[in-house]
């Protein structure tokens, strides 16, 4: 029987999928294992391979089609097999794709018709779902996001975990948490819709290009937009004397490649020292998110957003509990994450959920700018390019290594007080950082 | 209509006149001299300081809520008091004739008559009785505020009086020592053992109540009369004018064999105001109250006008239509002519009427006139009058001042008992008989009984033994299944009495009681006049005398038409009264279709929403013996649904058919009809039989198993089973007959959300009737949910069913403009 492959839903706070590009056609023999397509979210590319084999009979969506999560995509099934039962509703008399329905002999329609999906089960980041199934979910630890949702409206419901339990389909019980919490708040929550493609090819026209923006792109520039117009941004400026950070890169990179710390950066020293910071508890308004413009929510843990430069646009991965680590596991992790999102890799699950951004310019030259929030965050510490500048010693100027430091603040949520203490408590730290160690 | 009375077409049409009487008006002329012959000194001055005991009370309460102080004890009463002064003589007058097992009803301004009748009956009652009523009331508890605080220590006459009084005020002050724990308050005020029955705070609302009572004393031979007390503004109310006719009804003399008329006298308290609306002359039309007892019946009921202003023609008066009661000549009505001197409640400040009227009736005072008719004829000094004066207000005070006290006189300490309201609302007492002591007046031995041996050869199960479905003529039906009980217990409860419109003869509209009429003697069992106010109403006073009674309004939608007498009075007493009364009340009521609007509709929510009434609706003939069996033998009010879609239906669940032996099913406990794991539908009343269809069909074309349950009873309703079963399936379909807004599966299905929210795996949906008028049977489908609504709403908002179609619209954005049009 023809096997309807459907657009699998990423991390809860995706709604749509786009296709980037087809592997396989109409027509095509499909082994399992097989890409058919891959796809992008608001900020991961993955690849969709096929679970059973066949012949591709039909596809629903073209390159660069933003696919709901949970729709139809194609169709996998034995050569010649009618599928006018799978095609979607809305889908019917659409000469799109109609290069696929020859003429078919017709067959008897199935004695026992298979529920059929009723919709998409994630609207605005809160999933559909029955407190039945959903106590279902936490008792057995189903994959709640390979569920298809065939109760009314799309809500999930009873039969349709089962049917995931029933194909194996489970994950961890903190997982299986992740994805049943329903999220009130989501950064980078797009809809289909808003960034609907218009029919119509663009005009031909000479001296430039149009190129529509990728799915990251426009997500970063709706929220930075938003953030922009929404927040009331504020930017502190200072700078440290990084000389103890110099020092311990340099014995770092001298006897610590046989430890495995060789690879710690300035970067990994901040992001340190910031987590520590935070931790102390002391400035737990910049350690927070705030919801709705009237409820702070404070964190306990320090969730380290870190922004990381990628070919498809900025992306910041978290490092959740980051006060818990120690400076060579947040160096790994770090690393970790920024590869994972350099190569499009990323779980949509780490790509959201941070207290606090750090956001590195890195060599660059760049001496200040202003970060911008990632609502809804309350700040975003950026950091400079090192350079050498001079100060005072006993009477004589000396060189020394510094690197500035600019954190903005959201006024609405922490005064300009407190946000100039943490940056001077961090500045200390920074400047004993041996001493920060030892905590 | 009796077979025996034969309407004659030659006689239908005589020529002739009817003809009146003259109704008599103040025609009392007695002086003192006449009046000392005929009672004793000590009498004649009784009668003075009853009086003057009231309006000490009532100037007391006036004090208390237009100053918060009288004599020195401080108190402020948010309750209502609608004070009789200026009303003393007629309540005394009255008050004078009766003995302990004369009954009276009030209205919401009754506190002169609760004393006048209390005062009368501790006058009549022998010390030892008079004690012992004290003493086991309320387990002593109003007795030991009091006892030891007489001023004549040793005098338990004067124990008694304060006894009265203190009680009363309690009760109005709303303390735990009050004769009803406080729960009746200032307009509901009684005392049962002196024969004070339920004063009540709609006007009017005693009239059908007063009469059941009476049918009562006449159904049951009981000695005694009642008096029925109300204002002149009463007269303008249906319950009233329907009681004077129901009570008059030509078959009590007539058909009913020895006993005469109902021992009832109409009293109407005539003081010319309805509240601010003049009776006489303003909204009324019979310029003499008295007038309107001379339409009902050729006796004119002996009616009659008398000076309320003189106690001694009051009790001229009303001894006279005593005496013709007794005699079996009721009923009687009497309008005693009075005036109130303070407004209808402390707050009126009399702008319907002028200063000069008001001061002109102040110095007609009747104790004035009466303490100066004493004195000059010699009974009395001024100084012995004056006397008893002093000891009333000593008396008054010391009895304020124990209701006020918070210690001895607490009220209910909700926080420290928070159910002890939960405890009376319902008695919940199993009394198979109110009357164990005599045998059960009937016309044949039960084993005689034509419809009984008719049953004998019916199939008690709905099919043969091929399993093939029986012709309905052959098999015992639903209407058995009310039958039977019912006429078990006519033969076990001698109280039992039955009535309704179309009862006797006919049998009923429904054909329940076919078979009575030969076993039950009339005066049990009789057609009521189409009264459904004064049906219901005497109904609940037949069971506040200590009667049983099944009364019936033949379509559910004439509810509306006994609406007090059902939501105010057969539903309130027994916890208004703090569980001293029972009202074993069976109203049946049955669901019509086929008959349009105004005759098909099921209205289990409206009195399932008022708190006091049990409410049942049988859907099979074994469910509908067990409930009618419980409810028999049980104390409570019972709203008996019945459905006319189904009396002829044979026994289809029960295994084995419905036993011939009694037996109870709880009222509260739903029925598992059909058992399944993947969705579960409540069904309430004949809506049953589409629940199972609906069932088929998902079996049939979509292996989805219902699992049908029949709720049986809606108040109380034991949730258990349900949520078991909800349990089980995740999902749940309530439907019924009635219109789905305000209904009874809203709030079940309210209740199932809230109660197993975590297993459900959609939201509780309720599958009703339209919020429309109920249109001709032919348009049934569109109206009343049938088999497929039910398919629909499994698909559209429980589980979808593959392949399925559904014709009914229940989306969301349907439902939403369905509110928001109001339909």
């Amino acid at each position: 029987m023809a096997t309807v492959v459907i657009m699998p839903r990423q991390g809860q706070s995706v709604e749509s999928c786009i296709i980037t590009e087809w592997k396989k056609k109409v027509g095509d023999k499909i082994n399992v294992g097989d890409v058919l397509f891959s796809y992008e979210t608001d900020k991961s590319a993955f690849d969709e391979a096929a679970t059973v084999e066949g012949t591709l009979l039909k596809v629903f969506a073209e390159e660069g089609d933003d696919v709901p999560c949970l729709e139809a995509v194609c169709i996998i099934g034995a050569e010649g097999e009618d599928v006018s039962a799978f095609v979607p509703k809305k889908d019917e008399g659409s000469t799109a794709t109609a290069e696929t329905t020859k003429e078919e002999k017709k067959e008897e329609a199935p004695a026992v018709a298979e529920a059929v999906a009723t919709g998409t089960a994630n609207v605005g980041g809160r999933l559909k779902i029955s407190p039945r199934a959903r106590n279902l979910v936490a008792k057995t630890d189903a994959d709640v996001s390979k569920a298809v949702p065939t109760g009314p409206d799309g809500r999930i419901i009873e039969r349709d975990i089962q049917k995931v339990l029933d194909a194996g389909l489970t994950v961890s019980a903190e997982t299986a948490e992740k994805l049943l919490r329903g999220e009130k708040v989501v950064f980078a929550e797009t809809k289909a819709e808003e960034f609907h493609v218009p029919a119509a090819a663009p005009e031909a026209k000479t001296g430039y290009t149009d190129e529509k923006m990728s799915q990251i792109r426009k997500v970063i520039s709706k929220s930075m937009h938003t953030s922009l117009t929404e927040l009331a941004q504020l930017t502190l400026t200072t700078s440290f004397d990084a000389s103890a950070l110099v020092a311990l890169r340099a014995s770092l990179k001298a006897g610590g490649e046989a430890m495995g710390v060789g690879n710690i950066t300035y970067n990994d020293m901040i992001l340190f020292a910031v987590a520590k910071t935070l931790a102390t508890g002391k400035y737990k308004a910049l350690n927070a998110n705030l919801i709705g413009g009237d409820t702070m929510r404070y964190f306990e843990g320090v969730h380290l957003g870190i922004a990381v430069d990628t070919e498809r646009g900025l992306m910041v991965p978290t490092v959740f509990d980051a006060q818990r680590l120690t400076l060579s596991e947040l160096a790994k992790q770090a690393k970790t994450l920024a590869v994972d999102c350099q190569s499009g890799k990323a779980n949509p699950d780490v790509l959201r959920g941070a207290s606090f951004t750090i956001s590195n310019i890195g060599p660059t030259g760049i001496e200040s700018f202003t970060p911008v929030i990632n609502p809804p965050q309350t700040a975003i510490l950026g950091v400079c390019s090192l350079t050498k500048r001079v100060k005072e010693k006993d009477g004589a100027p000396v060189f020394y290594p510094c690197i500035p430091l600019s954190l903005t603040i959201d006024h609405r949520a922490v005064d300009g007080a407190p946000a100039a203490k943490f940056l001077s408590e961090l500045v200390r730290n920074l400047e004993n950082f041996n001493l920060l160690l030892t905590i | 209509m009796p077979k025996s009375q034969y309407v004659d077409p030659n006689r239908a049409f005589d020529s002739g006149f009817i003809k009146f009487h003259d109704i008599p008006v103040c025609q009392y002329s007695l002086t003192i001299e006449d009046e000392k012959k005929i009672y004793s000194k000590q009498d004649l001055i009784n009668i003075y300081r009853d009086m003057a005991i009231i309006r000490e009370f009532e100037t007391m309460l006036n004090e208390i809520k237009t100053k918060s102080v009288y004599n020195g004890v401080e108190y402020n009463n948010p309750g209502p008091a609608h004070l009789s002064l200026g009303q003393e003589a007629s309540a005394v007058g009255q008050a004078y004739c009766l003995d302990n097992s004369d009954f009276t009803f009030g209205s919401h301004r009754s506190h002169g008559e609760i004393i006048a009748k209390g005062l009368s009956s501790i006058k009549k009652l022998d010390n030892t009785e008079l004690y012992d009523i004290m003493k086991t009331f309320l387990d002593g508890s109003i007795l030991s505020v009091v006892e030891g605080r007489e001023e004549i220590k040793g005098d338990v006459k004067d124990l008694a009086i304060d006894f009265l009084l203190y009680g009363a005020l309690a009760e109005i002050f709303a303390r735990r020592t009050g004769f009803n724990r406080g729960l009746g308050g200032s307009m509901h005020a009684f005392f049962i053992p002196f024969g004070i029955f339920p004063n009540n705070a709609i006007v009017g609302g005693s009239a059908a109540i007063a009469m059941g009572a009476a049918l009562y004393k006449r159904s049951n031979h009981k000695k005694g009369i009642v008096i029925a007390n109300s204002g002149d503004g009463a007269l303008g109310r249906g319950p009233v004018l329907e009681a004077l006719n129901m009570s008059s009804m030509d078959q009590i003399r007539q058909l009913w064999g020895e006993g005469g008329g109902l021992p009832i006298l109409f009293n109407v308290f005539n003081n010319f105001y309805g509240m601010g609306g003049q009776t006489k002359g303003e909204t009324m039309a019979w310029g003499q109250a008295a007038r309107v007892g001379a339409g009902v019946n050729p006796d004119q009921m002996h009616a009659e006008t008398v000076n309320g202003y003189d106690p001694l023609a009051v009790i001229d008066a009303t001894t006279r239509q005593k005496d013709l009661l007794l005699r079996g000549e009721g009923p009687a009505m009497l309008e005693v002519i009075t005036y109130r001197t303070t407004g209808h409640s402390p707050s009126d400040s009399s702008t319907y009427r002028t200063q000069e009227e008001i001061e002109a009736w102040k110095n007609a005072d009747p104790i004035k006139a009466y303490r100066t008719k004493l004195i000059l004829g010699g009974v009395a000094t001024e100084a012995e009058l004056d006397a008893i004066h002093d000891t009333i207000v000593r008396r008054m005070t010391k009895i304020c001042r124990l209701a006020v006290d918070e210690t001895l006189s607490p009220r209910m300490d909700l926080d420290k008992e928070p159910e002890a309201i939960s405890s009376i609302m319902l008695s919940n007492k199993k009394v198979p008989s109110m009357d164990p002591t005599r045998e059960a007046e009937v016309l044949i031995p039960k084993e005689e009984n034509p419809r009984l041996k008719s049953l004998k050869v019916k199939s008690r199960w709905a099919f043969d033994a091929d399993g093939k479905a029986l012709p309905k003529m052959k098999i015992y039906g639903l209407r058995d299944g009310l039958f039977e009980p019912i006429l078990d217990k006519f033969y076990e409860d001698p109280t039992l009495i039955a009535y309704g419109e179309d009862n006797r003869d006919w049998g009923g509209a429904f054909a329940v009681y076919r078979g009575l009429t030969e076993a039950i003697p009339y005066h049990r069992f009789f057609n009521a006049p189409i009264s459904e106010s004064a049906i219901v109403g005497s109904a609940v006073g037949y069971a506040m005398a200590g009667g049983r009674a099944i009364v019936e309004l033949m379509y559910a939608d004439f509810i509306g038409c006994a609406g007090d007498e059902i939501f105010n009075q057969l539903s309130k007493w027994q916890s208004m009264s703090a569980g001293i009364l029972k009202m074993p009340v069976i109203l049946r009521v049955s669901v019509g279709n086929k008959y349009g609007a105004q005759h098909s509709q099921d209205w289990t929510a409206l009195c399932a929403h008022i708190p006091g009434l049990k409410v049942v609706f049988p859907a099979t003939p074994y469910d509908a013996k067990g409930l009618m069996t419980e409810a028999l033998n049980g104390t409570d009010p019972v709203i008996f649904f019945e459905s006319q879609r189904i009396y002829d239906i044979g026994e289809q669940f029960h295994k084995g058919g419905v036993p011939e032996t009694p037996y109870e099913i709880r009222i509260g406990d739903p029925d598992i009809k059909r058992e399944g794991k993947d969705v579960t539908i409540l069904s309430i009343g004949a809506t049953l039989y589409r629940a199972m269809d609906a069932a088929k069909i998902l079996h049939d074309k979509y292996g989805v198993e219902a699992e049908v349950i029949d709720a049986r009873s809606i108040v109380p309703f034991d949730y258990e089973k349900v949520l078991e079963s909800v349990k089980k399936t995740g999902r749940i379909i309530i439907t019924g007959d009635a219109c789905d807004r305000n209904s009874v599966m809203r709030d079940m299905a309210s209740n199932i959300a809230e109660l197993a929210f975590d297993y459900l795996d959609a939201p509780p949906t309720v599958v009703g009737s339209r919020n429309w008028i109920t249109p001709s049977k032919e348009l049934d489908p569109w109206f009343f949910p049938q088999a497929d609504t039910i398919v629909d709403a499994v698909n559209d908002r429980l589980l979808p069913l593959p392949g399925h179609v559904s014709t009914h619209n229940f989306t969301d954005i349907e439902r939403l403009n369905r509110l928001k049009n109001g339909i």
